[in-house]
């Protein structure tokens, strides 16, 4: 009766008809809302007002949750590679000559009679004069870093002391406030005799040895 | 469905689902967080701010800059990258922004996240050039200059303690300095407030390893 | 172009209860007004957009001026695609699509005994006010008076004054519903209700919550993101929806197959559109609950989508009745709009991938897509469909339309696909802590400017939009009297 009427009606939804669903979509369906329970299920940190990261599962309710450490030697790459790269390049090897190499420096991992305060040391206050490492000689000043935080200057060493072949222990954020405190007196750029003049301090336990990182 | 108290009943109560998880639920339960005391100091995290800092939030929504910048430092099970990136010290949590009139998460970084920008830049008068003409502190920004909210006149005696330190390029005439308007101090003072870097209950802060 | 699918008389049935001139009558200055004005803002919208795009590559484009930066004049070309244009079509389309449907003329003894020329009468000052809501909180927000919140940025009494317009029209789809002459409702009316009831709730809630009375700020997150996927999911979606029901199958000449999925992706669309929202969240500063239900909303919700169009797309249709018919060409590129913003979407959703593309382009690709694909794309064919209906006469110019076609869908894909590549790009150099903010801003480059080709196009677009629906109205003041041309 209808079917002459093709105006924009109501009957217009007479005609339509219920085709079954093919069992794959009816299948796919039922998956993904299965999937969508259990997602929500074991993503939700027991639904609790007080957890923010959803892979902490914990159906007791609330509690403390362990926000995952950051990597010192992520973040200290990418401070090496805003601050550091210019002179000491992304590869460690420095510019002949001019800026002496970080990779296998005895001053970076602390070989012989230098130490990890002379390696802080000469961060916060830069460097002038002939220096030399691994026998070469240079004579360019380094520029002082004592404006970067204590964080920022633990994570750059521990990362220069972890790539290009080095392998040397992570230097804590507690240890250079230490030194950082020590030195609170040098205003000048240190040069090569001053700096292997003060007596060596390595990082003990009790000031704070960083942990070992991945 | 086809009558219309039926179909009302029914998309009232399939509405209300979402309302009452994303409204109600915020309204009632992240709407009434309160500050936690600060041990050390006596005063609570977040930190309260002053007046300036207040004014500087109208500022800051009246230009837009939630139009490019974020104020959120994302949680590491999503990703770890804005903590690396130096954003932040942990992800923000709700409690954060309790003291804000509102919340700029904003959508998009065509500009960096602020939520710590007090903590990455607490230098004033960088923040005072680089608003005025962010190309000299930022090569390559594509941030507009907002030299509407500083003022350029004359010199009276002696050189402002306030004038701006522009390169030459961007300096006024001789004889003349470019100093701030309240709206610039006010925005100033909003950013350097910006910081997410004390620990919360929820959101405690780690150092290599130590739980501060 | 769309003589085959006049209105008339049947004479063989002798069953015409509805007076379809009549309800077009009722209803032709309010639309007209409504779809008019839409156009109009949608021009200004695309122009700003051009704007924008240029300023991203040029950040001295226009600059100087306080009230041109990019900050006040993003959110402002924002907003008026959204409420100067999408909103206001869509109440035009919805108008239109229910009087129709119900068959019933606004005005009458159905409109709750508001007499016709008093019901028209209000409802074309309700249009007055909305537009002059968008034009003053525009103004507003050029002038330095923006509220700060996304997609909200209107002062309270432009949002006010939006709110109460959009009552005093809604209002009285609803009343035809319920007034309806048959007992059986079909699916578009379902989606109009739907529609016509949420937007007063939604809008209504999320400026009350974070504009006029906003509450503590630590709570706002969820709202506003709640708010953005409910203004598209559950008032400009369902309207663009109930277009496609309404008018796909009849432009067709076929009906639908699976009439039982309609009644499950309805309420299922529903359910999930308000939750949607929460992939702008994913990984924000809230609860990891809100962060799952936001992943598992984005992923499901293709469900919905895939339903829908399975339904719509899988009717028997003739590629030559397609080819001739403009408002079916727009229907089914809508539609397949909103399969790849549901792809999209659930893929952006993931939490890895969301953790590397939220704050880029990609986002913006999704937003834009759904804006410009899924809900513009059918109201245009509203708009092809319903006004040689209205004026009684085939009053579009082919040419123009179909320049219009094109310039739209190319301009749609090209914006799109350079959004969603950028984003990609520049997410995944952001995921990377040792690369540079400024560096991914150098990257970016390249694709900016190509999208500010893309937003050239779509102005274009838009302006043939705007002469032909100005040819269409002028010629009909001018030969008003003329039978036949």
């Amino acid at each position: 009766m209808n079917q002459d009427h093709h105006h924009l009606q109501q009957e217009q939804g007479s005609e339509d008809t219920n085709r079954p669903l093919s069992p794959w979509l009816v299948g796919t369906f039922m998956l993904a809302l299965c999937w969508g329970a259990f997602y929500l299920a074991f993503n939700s940190g027991g639904f609790s007002q007080d957890v923010y990261e959803s892979n902490a599962v914990n159906w007791a309710g609330g509690g403390t949750q362990a926000a995952a450490p950051v990597d010192p030697k992520v973040v200290g790459k990418r401070l090496y590679t805003q601050n550091c790269v210019v002179c000491h390049q992304a590869n460690g090897m420095g510019v002949a000559g001019q800026f002496p190499p970080l990779a296998g420096s005895e001053w970076v991992l602390t070989e012989g009679n230098h130490a990890e305060n002379h390696l802080v040391m000469l961060v916060l206050n830069g460097l002038q004069g002939p220096f030399v490492v691994k026998g070469q000689s240079y004579n360019n000043a380094m520029v002082p870093w004592k404006q970067l935080t204590d964080e920022q200057i633990a994570d750059i060493l521990t990362y220069i002391r972890s790539d290009w072949g080095n392998n040397a222990p992570a230097i804590s954020p507690e240890f250079v406030t230490q030194i950082r405190k020590a030195d609170a007196a040098q205003s000048d750029s240190w040069t090569q005799e001053q700096l292997l003049a003060v007596s060596p301090v390595k990082p003990s336990a009790a000031s704070g040895a960083a942990p070992a990182t991945k | 469905m086809h009558r219309l108290p039926t179909l009302l009943s029914g998309i009232f109560l399939v509405f209300l689902t979402s309302w009452l998880g994303l409204v109600a639920y915020p309204a009632l339960q992240l709407g009434r967080l309160i500050p936690v005391p600060d041990p050390d100091n006596g005063g609570s995290f977040p930190p309260t701010y002053g007046g300036q800092a207040i004014a500087g939030q109208r500022v800051y929504a009246t230009e837009g800059c939630i139009s490019c910048h974020s104020q959120q430092v994302r949680q590491l099970s999503v990703t770890t990258s804005d903590v690396d990136r130096g954003w932040g010290l942990r992800p923000s949590v709700a409690r954060d922004y309790l003291r804000d009139s509102t919340a700029f998460l904003g959508s998009r970084r065509l500009g960096q996240d602020l939520s710590n920008i007090g903590v990455r830049r607490p230098d004033a008068k960088w923040h005072f050039i680089h608003l005025y003409h962010p190309a000299t502190v930022c090569e390559g920004s594509v941030m507009p200059c907002f030299s509407h909210l500083f003022l350029t006149r004359k010199i009276q005696g002696q050189r402002s303690d306030e004038a701006l330190n522009l390169p030459s390029d961007d300096a006024p005439k001789e004889g003349y300095e470019v100093i701030p308007t309240a709206d610039a101090k006010n925005l100033v003072a909003y950013l350097l407030s910006l910081r997410h870097d004390y620990p919360l209950p929820e959101a405690p802060v780690k150092k290599n390893g130590a739980a501060k | 172009m769309s003589d085959h699918i006049l209105p008339h008389h049947d004479d063989k049935s002798g069953h015409l209860h509805v007076d379809i001139k009549a309800i077009d009558a009722s209803v032709r200055l309010p639309v007209i007004i409504l779809f008019g004005n839409a156009i109009h803002w949608l021009v200004i919208a695309s122009l700003l957009s051009l704007i924008v795009s240029v300023k991203l590559i040029a950040p001295g484009f226009l600059g100087g001026f306080s009230f041109l930066t990019y900050g006040r004049l993003a959110p402002m070309a924002r907003d008026l695609m959204l409420y100067g244009w999408a909103s206001q079509a869509a109440l035009g389309a919805g108008i239109w699509l229910m009087a129709r449907l119900c068959g019933r003329p606004l005005g009458g003894e159905h409109s709750g005994g508001f007499g016709g020329e008093l019901l028209r009468t209000l409802v074309i000052s309700a249009t007055v006010l909305w537009n002059l809501a968008v034009l003053l909180g525009t103004l507003a927000i050029l002038a330095g008076y923006s509220s700060g919140v996304e997609w909200l940025e209107y002062p309270s009494w432009a949002s006010a004054m939006l709110l109460l317009s959009f009552l005093l029209i809604g209002i009285w789809a609803v009343l035809l519903f319920d007034q309806r002459s048959t007992g059986r409702a079909v699916v578009a009316q379902w989606y109009l209700v739907a529609a016509f009831c949420w937007f007063p709730w939604v809008y209504g809630t999320a400026n009350l919550l974070l504009v006029w009375k906003p509450i503590q700020a630590s709570a706002q997150g969820p709202i506003q993101s709640w708010y953005c996927g409910s203004l598209l999911a559950l008032w400009l979606l369902p309207v663009a929806l109930a277009s496609a029901y309404a008018l796909l199958p009849r432009l067709l000449g076929s009906h639908l197959n699976r009439r039982n999925l309609a009644t499950l992706s309805f309420w299922m669309l529903l359910l999930l559109g308000g939750w949607n929202g929460m992939d702008r969240l994913i990984g924000g500063p809230v609860p990891a609950w809100m962060t799952s239900a936001g992943v598992v909303a984005g992923v499901l919700f293709l469900i919905p989508v895939f339903m829908i169009s399975l339904n719509l797309l899988g009717m028997d249709r003739k590629e030559a009745i397609v080819a001739g018919s403009i408002s079916a060409r727009f229907l089914l590129m809508g539609l397949y709009a909103l399969i790849c913003v549901g792809s999209i979407g659930a893929l952006a959703s993931l939490p890895s991938v969301s953790g590397a593309v939220r704050f880029t382009a990609f986002t913006e690709a999704k937003t834009q897509l759904w804006i410009l694909g899924a809900i513009s794309l059918p109201l245009f064919a509203v708009l092809y469909e319903s006004f040689p209906q209205l004026l009684g006469r085939d009053c579009w110019s082919p040419v123009l339309a179909g320049r219009h076609y094109i310039l739209t869908l190319v301009g749609i894909a090209m914006l799109i696909s350079l959004l969603l590549l950028g984003g990609l790009f520049t997410g995944i150099a952001l995921a990377d802590p040792t690369v540079s903010f400024l560096n991914i801003t150098s990257y970016s480059y390249p694709f900016h400017l190509m999208e500010c080709v893309a937003q050239l196009l779509l102005l274009i677009a838009a302006l043939t939009l705007g002469a032909n629906i100005t040819r269409a109205l002028a010629s009909d003041y001018l030969l008003n009297k003329q039978p036949g041309k």
